[in-house]
This record gives C-alpha cells, sequence and structure tokens, in this order.
C-alpha cells in the first residue's frame, strides 16, 4: 500500500523534472588525484577478463593484486587487506558468494564489487544479499570501470535500473502477498523506508539520480548514499542477526 | 428342432418350481401338524372333581335326562329356551370357602339359577354373546342360597340361530377351585384377544399413515381399511337379541369376509402383482350381508353369514395360502416365507372350527380362527419391518455408492486438472522456448555469426569488438525482456535507457531523456514479454542507424501520452540531429543496404506489436515515431 502511494507520488513529481539531463553514477566526470594508493584485490578466473579489468584499474592508478581462485585470494589476504574487492561469481574452486561473506564479516571497511557478465538480477542480488554494495560489468568500458571503483571508495555505490527494478517488484511482491514466493535469490524488503522504495522507483523507470534527487526535495549527492543504505538493508547479518536473537531470548547476558 | 429349443428353457424352470414349492409344501405341513399338536396341548383342563354334568332337559315342553356337554337344536326365538335342572350336593360343615358356579362354554346366552335364584345372565356381558370367542362365565353363589345336602341348579340356554346351541360341563364347587380354570380360559380367550386387537389398531394407525405419505401404494391402504375393520369388530359390542340395531349386526357380520377380501387383496399388491377385475367378486358375500342386513331383519343375515360369510373366509384363506406360495416360489424372500406361514395356521384354525362346526370332530366347541388370526398379524407386522429395513439398507448403501461415486469423480478431475495445469505449462514453455529462440537468433545468433567472419577475414579489432559488444547487449535485452514488468513499459525503458547511454558515451553523443506525461506511459496489463522485445529493438535500430549511419551528436527520446478517442495511447520518439538516412544511402552500398534491412525489421516489428512506426528523415535529422497501441495483441501472428 505504502510501494503503490509512494510510487504514483513520484509519478506526480517526474513531470517536474522531464527536462533534467542525465547523470548517472557511472557518468561521474570529475577525476580526482589518485594519489593516495588504493588497493585492490581482483578475483577472476578467465584470463583475458582479468587481464582487461587490471589493465583498466592500474591505468588509473590503483594497486591490482589479481587471484584466480578462491584459495589463491584467501592466501593474498593473508599478506595485506584490500581496501576493494572485486569478484567473479563462479570460481573453479567455489563460489565467490563465500569469499564476499568472508570478507565482509572479517573486513568491514573492505568494499565489496561483484564482476558479472551480464548484470542480472540473478548474481547481483545473491551478492548483495552477503555484503556487496555494488557490481561491475566485465565488458565496462576502462573509464567507466574506474569511475565506478573511484565512487565506490568514495561512498557512493552503482545501482542499474533492473536491479532496482528487481527489488521494488519484490517490495509489491511482498506488499501484495506473501503466498507465492516469487523466483530468485530471497530477498528480505522489510527494513526499506517508502523514500528509499521511491528512489529506486525512480531508477528503475530510467530517471537519473539529479532527477530524482529533485522530485523527492532531496539534495542530489544524498541519493548514492541512499542506495548504499539500501544495499546495507537487503544484507542478511548472519552473525549479528544471532547475536540479537540470543540477546532477545536470554542466552547471552549483555 | 425347434420344438427342443421352445421347450428347453421350460423344463428347467419347472424344475426349478418343483425344487422350490415341495420344501415349501413339507413345510406348511409340519405347521398343520404343529398347530393341531398346539390346539390339543392348550386345550385348557377343568376341575373335574366338581362337575355336574347330569342334567334334565325340558326342551318344547318335554323332559329327557341329558350329560352334558350338550348340543341342542339350533332355534331363531328367544322364548322358551332350553332349561337344564341338575343338582349337587353342599356339605356346611366342608365349605370352608365360598362356593361358585362357573361355566366354561356355552352358546350363546346362559341364565344360571341356584334354588330358583339367578345368580347369572350372561346376555349382560358382551364379550360373552360373541360365538367366536370362547368366553367363561362364572358367579359366586350367595351363602344364603345354598341349603346343607342336594342342591338345584337351572341353566336356561339362549339360542339365536343357524348355530346350535351347546353347553359344556356345568362345575359347581368351592369358588377357590374354580377359579384358576377360570381365569386361564379368560386369558387365552379374552384378554389376549383384546392385547392382539389393540395391536392390530396400532397396526392399522401405521398403515394409514403409511399409505398418507406414499400414495401411490395402495396395498398399505388396502391393508389399513383390513385392520380398521378388524378392530371394529373387535371392540364394538355385538347386539343381543331381541336388540333393535340390525344394521349394526349387518356391519359387524359384514366385517370378516370382507377383512379377508381385503388380506387377500393386500397380498397380490405385497407381492407385486396387478388387482385383477375380477377380484371384486371377493368383496360380493360382504357386500350381500351388509345389504341384507340392512334390509332384512335377524335372523337372515346370521344365516347368509353363516352360509356366505364363513365359506368365503375359507376361500379368501385358501386364495392367500395359493399367493403365498406362489410368492415363495418367485421371491424366495423372508416376507413371503413368514406371510405363508402366518396363513396355513390360520387356514388350519379355520378347518379345525368348521369341523367343530358340523360337529365332526367333538371337542367343546373352542372356536381358535379369531385367536389365530394373531400370527397373521404378527407375520404382517414382522413383513412390513423387515421390507422397511430392506428400504432403510438400501438408501444407505445407495448413499454410500453415492459418496463414492462422488469422490470418484473428484478423483478424476483432480486428475485431470493436474494434467490440464501440466499440459498448459508445458505448452507456455514450449511458447516460450519459441520465442527466446527466435529472439536470439534474430540478435546474438546473427551477432556472432559476424563475430565469427569478422575474425576469420582478420584483425579487424574494433569491427569485432563492436559486434561482440552488440551481441552482450543483445542477450541482456533478450535476459531483462523475460523479467516481469507488470504492464510498465517504463521499467524495460529504464534499463534501455542504461545501456543505450553506455553505448553512446564512446561515441560521444548525448541522450536527452525527456518524459513528456506524469504517467510516464499508460499502464498495459496484456503487455507481454515479446511486445517489450520487439519495441526495445526499434529503440535500438532507431539509435543504431543515429550512430553508425547519421553521425549525430544528439539524440533525443521522447516519451509523452496522447489522449485519443479511445482512451489514452504512448508514443516514443527517437529523434537524432544527423544527416539522415536518405542521404547516407547514396555514399555507402553496404550502408543503404544495412538500413533498407534495418527499416523493414522496424517495420515489421512495430506491425507485430500493432505500432504503428512513423520515419521522417532527411538532411536536418532522423525522427522514428513509435505510438504504441491501445491494447497490445495476443498473439505475434499479425505482422506475419
Amino acid at each position: 500500500m505504502i510501494m503503490g502511494v509512494a510510487g504514483s507520488s513520484l509519478r506526480l513529481n517526474l513531470l517536474r523534472a522531464a527536462g533534467d539531463t542525465w547523470c548517472g553514477a557511472m557518468n561521474m566526470s570529475e577525476q580526482g588525484e589518485t594519489g593516495e594508493a588504493i588497493t585492490i584485490l581482483l578475483v577472476e578466473d578467465d584470463a583475458p577478463t582479468c587481464w582487461r579489468l587490471q589493465d583498466a584499474l592500474v591505468k588509473a592508478g590503483y594497486e591490482v593484486r589479481s587471484a584466480g581462485t578462491l584459495a589463491e585470494a584467501r592466501s593474498a589476504l593473508t599478506e595485506a587487506v584490500p581496501r576493494v574487492l572485486l569478484t567473479d561469481l563462479r570460481l573453479p574452486d567455489g563460489h565467490g558468494v563465500e569469499l564476499i561473506r568472508e570478507i565482509r564479516q572479517r573486513f568491514p571497511d573492505t568494499e565489496i564489487m561483484v564482476i558479472s557478465a551480464l548484470g542480472d538480477e540473478e548474481s547481483v542480488i545473491s551478492a548483495i544479499t552477503v555484503g556487496a554494495t555494488g557490481y561491475l560489468l566485465k565488458d565496462a568500458f576502462p573509464t567507466d570501470i574506474a569511475t565506478t571503483v573511484r565512487e565506490l571508495v568514495a561512498g557512493h555505490s552503482p545501482i542499474s535500473a533492473s536491479i532496482a527494478r528487481f527489488i521494488v517488484r519484490r517490495t509489491q511482491g511482498a506488499a501484495q502477498s506473501g503466498a507465492e514466493p516469487s523466483p530468485g535469490p530471497v530477498l528480505n524488503t522489510a527494513k526499506l523506508t517508502p523514500r528509499e522504495i521511491d528512489i529506486l522507483w525512480g531508477i528503475a523507470k530510467g530517471f537519473s539520480y539529479a532527477e530524482i534527487a529533485s522530485h523527492l526535495g532531496l539534495s542530489r549527492q544524498t541519493v548514492p548514499g541512499h542506495i548504499k543504505n539500501i544495499y546495507r538493508k537487503l544484507e542478511v547479518h548472519t552473525r549479528s542477526e544471532a547475536v540479537f536473537e540470543a540477546v532477545q531470548q536470554g542466552l547471552i547476558k549483555l | 428342432m425347434s420344438e427342443i429349443a421352445a421347450k428347453a428353457p421350460t423344463r428347467p424352470r419347472r424344475r426349478l418350481i418343483v425344487s422350490r414349492l415341495v420344501p415349501y409344501l413339507l413345510l406348511q405341513a409340519l405347521i398343520v401338524v404343529a398347530t393341531i399338536l398346539g390346539l390339543r396341548l392348550l386345550q385348557p383342563s377343568d376341575p373335574d372333581d366338581f362337575a355336574v354334568s347330569g342334567f334334565s332337559l325340558r326342551e318344547d315342553g318335554a323332559t329327557r335326562p341329558v350329560t352334558l356337554p350338550h348340543f341342542t337344536s339350533s332355534r331363531y326365538s328367544l322364548a322358551d329356551p332350553p332349561l337344564y335342572t341338575g343338582a349337587f350336593t353342599f356339605r356346611r360343615d366342608e365349605a370352608a370357602s365360598a362356593w361358585s358356579v362357573y361355566l366354561p362354554r356355552f352358546s350363546n346366552a346362559v341364565e344360571v339359577a341356584v334354588n330358583g335364584v339367578i345368580v347369572l345372565d350372561s346376555r349382560r356381558d358382551a364379550n360373552a354373546n360373541r360365538p367366536d370367542r370362547n368366553t367363561p362365565q362364572i358367579a359366586l353363589i350367595p351363602a344364603s342360597l345354598l341349603r346343607d345336602g342336594s342342591n338345584e341348579i337351572t341353566v336356561r340356554l339362549f339360542v339365536w340361530g343357524p348355530l346350535k346351541g351347546f353347553l359344556d360341563t356345568v362345575y359347581v364347587g368351592p369358588d377357590t377351585a374354580l377359579r384358576p380354570a377360570y381365569e386361564t380360559r379368560t386369558l387365552l380367550f379374552v384378554t389376549l384377544q383384546v392385547v392382539f386387537s389393540a395391536w392390530q389398531s396400532i397396526l392399522a394407525v401405521i398403515l394409514a399413515i403409511m399409505w398418507l405419505m406414499r400414495r401411490r401404494e395402495p396395498v398399505y391402504g388396502v391393508l389399513a381399511v383390513a385392520m380398521v375393520l378388524g378392530v371394529v369388530q373387535a371392540f364394538v359390542p355385538p347386539p343381543v337379541p331381541p336388540a333393535l340395531t340390525p344394521r349394526l349386526a349387518a356391519v359387524l357380520l359384514a366385517s370378516a369376509p370382507t377383512e379377508s377380501a381385503l388380506i387377500v387383496m393386500f397380498g397380490v399388491l405385497f407381492f407385486g402383482w396387478g388387482w385383477p377385475r375380477y377380484g371384486v367378486l371377493l368383496f360380493a358375500p360382504g357386500l350381500i350381508i351388509f345389504v341384507v342386513g340392512l334390509i332384512a331383519g335377524p335372523p337372515l343375515p346370521r344365516i347368509l353369514f353363516l352360509t356366505l360369510g364363513i365359506p368365503m373366509v375359507g376361500i379368501c384363506l385358501f386364495l392367500m395360502a395359493c399367493v403365498t406360495a406362489t410368492a415363495v416360489v418367485r421371491r424366495q424372500d423372508a416376507a413371503s416365507f413368514t406371510i405363508g406361514c402366518a396363513v396355513t395356521i390360520v387356514l388350519t384354525c379355520w378347518v379345525h372350527d368348521m369341523l367343530s362346526v358340523f360337529e365332526i370332530v367333538t371337542n367343546e366347541r373352542i372356536f381358535v380362527s379369531r385367536l389365530s388370526y394373531s400370527a397373521m398379524l404378527v407375520a404382517i407386522g414382522a413383513g412390513l419391518t423387515w421390507r422397511f429395513a430392506r428400504a432403510l439398507n438400501q438408501v444407505d448403501s445407495f448413499a454410500g455408492q453415492l459418496v463414492a461415486r462422488v469422490r470418484e469423480a473428484e478423483e478424476r478431475l483432480k486428475a485431470s486438472f493436474v494434467r490440464e495445469e501440466e499440459r498448459a505449462r508445458a505448452a507456455a514453455l514450449a511458447n516460450e522456448r519459441t520465442r527466446l529462440m527466435r529472439d536470439l537468433h534474430d540478435g546474438l545468433g546473427g551477432q556472432l555469426v559476424s563475430i565469427v567472419a569478422l575474425s576469420e577475414r582478420g584483425h579487424e579489432g574494433a569491427t569485432i569488438t563492436d559486434a561482440a559488444r552488440a551481441a552482450l547487449k543483445d542477450l541482456r535485452l533478450v535476459i531483462d525482456s523475460m523479467d516481469d514488468i507488470g504492464g510498465d513499459l517504463m521499467l524495460a525503458l529504464g534499463s534501455w535507457r542504461e545501456r543505450a547511454t553506455a553505448q553512446l558515451r564512446p561515441h560521444d553523443i548525448a541522450l536527452d531523456w525527456r518524459v513528456a506525461t506524469p504517467q510516464g506511459l499508460p499502464l498495459h496489463p496484456e503487455l507481454r514479454p515479446w511486445h517489450v522485445i520487439q519495441i526495445v529493438r526499434i529503440l535500438d535500430e532507431a539509435v543504431t542507424n543515429a550512430v553508425k549511419h547519421a553521425q549525430a551528436r544528439n539524440i533525443t527520446v521522447i516519451i509523452e501520452t496522447l489522449d485519443g478517442d479511445q482512451g489514452p495511447s504512448g508514443v516514443i520518439s527517437v529523434t537524432d540531429d544527423g544527416r539522415g538516412f536518405a542521404a547516407s544511402g547514396n555514399n555507402e552500398v553496404t550502408g543503404a543496404s544495412q538500413i533498407a534491412r534495418g527499416l523493414r525489421n522496424m517495420r515489421s516489428r512495430a506491425a507485430r506489436c500493432g505500432a504503428v512506426l512513423d520515419l521522417n528523415s532527411d538532411a536536418s535529422g532522423t525522427r522514428v515515431r513509435l505510438q504504441l497501441p491501445q491494447i497490445f495483441p495476443d498473439s505475434d501472428a499479425a505482422g506475419g
């Protein structure tokens, strides 16, 4: 019900925004200094793809280490903790989701992004629910790759229209009836606020952050932060939620 | 040959009849023997020590000594009845208790006097006036009447013909010795009769109700009438001569033959046969007695009753026996057996009574027909109950069968529903596969082939890159279009904007995105993935043309909703500021043919979704205008 109202109010606001220009997260044109060596761990088993991404990132001034398997990635983690983790999901010795969950729990400060060939909801959402805050297309242009990583480090999480659409369709489905679960990964959208859902609606319909911000009466700069919050809310905090449950049930005394 | 064929089925049938009839007849013979034995055994015993049997009879002016029991001739006048005079000895010192005079059987009425004083007149007892009831009489002799030594007892026997008068042995003695015998006879011949008559009245009520509820079955009505007649006959006091109610007498006399005729009718109907028209003749004797009784005074009706009514009862009983025997042979069921046995008992008793009336068998003139009729009543009650219980069982089993059948039908329905669902799912899957194949063939397949061709020709890196990117883009489009967007085309266009922007960025082309109305585009609940894919491919084609062939710098996408006569319809326009494809055609031959093919594709895709495509191209730019239909077509056969 809330979703429906929020959606319609957004649609009304969009009238005023019709003339705005596109200014997506991937299109940030400000090329700041990349002086501080930001370390990136790149986990990708396909060598050409790995080279391609590594070239683009190194060219942008990042310090990149690459790994082809989960084992290599884990051994790399013992040497140094990266600022950013970029990982593929299908790896020869396991699934990238395991690595994401592990790093999210051990090193909360590390930004995690999933590398996807198609950017489909199946892979991206499953990565988000274990702690990833963005995704990177394997065939993205080199400049876009660098920009996306920089934005991520700056606290701006990228989101695609199809991912936003998937999430808002899920909130609708949950509001209508829980009788028949939709296919795809499990997603708990209960924590999202109406404003966040409005933002997702705007993204799903192809509006830019600037357009969304003006229609919802927000500052343009706060929209990426909202996206990151949305990602965080969709994450399943297995350990912390377990502790909360234990406290609630009196198993642990604080 | 034909004779043998005709006879063949009759022989086993006859054998079947014999095999069924013989055991039944043997059983009936056994019942006859048992009935006769029963009648002998049930003969009440009287206290013979106090019997007074030596009497002198003064009749018609003549006096002669007789020994009781004694029959007198039939007479039709109550005046000057036969007078029996006898003597008994009374010893006052021996007598500890009161003395009584006890008459076990007489017909039709007695007036008893001791020492000239009347102590008993049976005419005042309604039951005693019925010759068919064997009612005994007892009377205390007042002590003051008795003299020490010899006493005189006189019995005046009133007889109303045509039946002969009868006086059984008279007993005079202490009341304590006589009364048990009297009580036994009363129980047998009076109380039991009343009990059975009560039972008959209950049957009459039950049958009447049954007939009222089931008018289609006259059998219950017939039996109810018979029962009512029986009850009336049993409870209405008979008129005692010289009573002046001959009409009532007529009714009572006519009741027995009518009742037996009704019982025969019941038998015929009960066993499921039609009542023949000449069957009415059975009611004739009863009717004759009734009419004669109404017109003529006594004793004619009584004579008629004896000569017409009683034989009629016998005939009816015999008919009934035949009916039940046939039923037993044909049906072999419990009801016909029970009623058949009861009829045999009654018939045996009737014969017994006839032999008694005609003094062929000498006994104490005890009539048992009416009493044995109770066996018939019990059999009828049992037969009806049996039939009722069987009907209930049939209803139960019918209900059970119905439940089972409904369950079966339900199972079948469920199975067919599951089958139908599976079939529908399979059909949907097949359709989807077909669509996916076509979509992949249209885009990805061609692009991959193009990549192979380019790779084989040598190093044309940039072109291979473009082709591969186009393939990836198309793959994303196909995957994207599979998603459920709930009829909101804007959600599909949002993804497309992203992909188009990414595509245009390396070419330094700006994508201007304008949404003209608040709704964006009208909602289309009937929108299917294959509609979305066609529309997005048209837009893709427009953008690709602008980039590849028109060298545009700016591309503007305008999304608006027009309010038409039949409701709103969406319009999507893609405008570029390039040099138009008409001009480009002159420069490059391959480019022209590509454009031509692209345009043909766009038109056919638009037609398949029911959309209208407008193309305007000149040197200042190209405008592709796609007007969406109000309702998207269900099948894509429209465009061919």
